[in-house]
């Protein structure tokens, strides 16, 4: 490709002023010494000037309350979503603190305390963690069904 | 106040920052929208959508981004995945019928002087529109985006996400075609 094409090509560019400085000092010098280059850029320009003056559709009056009604609605909403987040998590870590802990109060109130940092891992140890382990696994089981019927209510409202 | 004070108030939950935003935006956004899906009542549709989407994601903006290319680019997905839906064909094939929602006063560009200037003015703008109308979706994009939104062509590859060259060739055949449909419809450039 030659010059006079490569700057051919730049012409629309030109006109929709998006070539960079050094493009348009190229550009500048071509048509300066070419006329068929300098035509075409001259038939670029009405139509980039035209699209700079298209006129802008206005959107309808109620549009943007429309927009901040359910823009409140949904600030709240995730405000209240990320407050439950949080509030589950303290729950949470509070369950576990309390679970781990009554069995060391249990220790203490029994007055075995002692045997609790023994060394061997005793066959009460292993019933208390299975136990725990079951109850959690319920209350995730749950969790999650109540999610999923929790969506599909939210999808047929 | 500047936009960027806005997001930062909107970030920290201030709805009046979000109300002074969307009145910000409220014209370049529609215009956007109703370019490239070209019906009024689903640019709407999108526009709230795309605020929405907004109050969800604000958190997640990094500050040191543009802010507009961020909201076009929000706004694009859901026009693109709107059109998938609702028109997959419409992403590529052109429509013959010009967009809406502009008043004749719309059309009258306050410039142009005498009645006759304000007709032709008015007219070539139509010519220019329909013809606008009918190119593919990403050529539609990219010319609004260059002349109504007035962005670098830096900015519209963020917005379309491709590579600054891919922009800058797309912005170049968008006028290619546009002068071609031009030409075959008003031939030996009697649009002008």
């Amino acid at each position: 490709m030659n010059e006079h094409d490569k700057i051919r090509e730049l012409l629309a560019l030109a006109a929709a002023d998006a070539l960079t400085s050094a493009e348009e000092k190229q550009v500048a010098e071509h048509v300066r010494a070419c006329i068929a280059c300098s035509n075409e850029l001259e038939a670029w320009r009405p139509i980039a000037s035209e699209l700079r003056r298209l006129p802008t559709p206005q959107p309808s009056s109620w549009l943007v309350q429309a927009t901040l009604a359910r823009a409140e609605a949904k600030f709240t909403e995730q405000a209240e979503h990320d407050w439950n987040h949080r509030l589950m998590i303290i729950v949470v870590a509070f369950a576990w603190l309390l679970t781990i802990a009554s069995w060391a109060v249990f220790h203490v109130v029994s007055g075995r305390f002692e045997r609790l940092l023994g060394p061997q891992f005793s066959h009460t140890w292993i019933s208390f963690a299975a136990f725990t382990s079951l109850e959690w696994l319920a209350g995730g089981v749950a969790a999650v069904m109540l999610a999923i019927r929790q969506r599909g209510e939210r999808r047929l409202v | 106040m500047a936009v960027d004070a806005d997001v930062v108030r909107l970030r920290r939950g201030d709805l009046n920052a979000l109300s002074e935003l969307i009145t910000r935006y409220q014209n370049r956004l529609y215009r956007y929208l109703l370019r490239i899906v070209r019906q009024p009542a689903e640019a709407e549709d999108l526009f709230q959508q795309t605020w929405l989407r907004v109050v969800e994601k604000i958190r997640s903006f990094d500050a040191s981004r543009n802010f507009d290319a961020w909201l076009f680019t929000l706004a694009r997905n859901l026009a693109i995945d709107h059109l998938r839906r609702i028109r997959p064909e419409s992403l590529d094939e052109p429509l013959a019928n010009s967009w809406h929602g502009e008043s004749v006063a719309d059309r009258i560009s306050s410039k142009d002087h005498t009645p006759l200037d304000h007709a032709l003015a008015a007219e070539r703008r139509t010519e220019i529109s329909e013809a606008m109308a009918g190119l593919p979706m990403i050529y539609r994009e990219v010319l609004t985006l260059r002349f109504e939104d007035e962005m670098k062509i830096e900015e519209i590859a963020q917005v379309t996400a491709v590579p600054v060259s891919t922009a800058k060739s797309r912005l170049r055949r968008s006028l290619e075609q546009l002068r071609d449909a031009l030409e075959a419809r008003y031939p030996g450039g009697t649009w002008r």
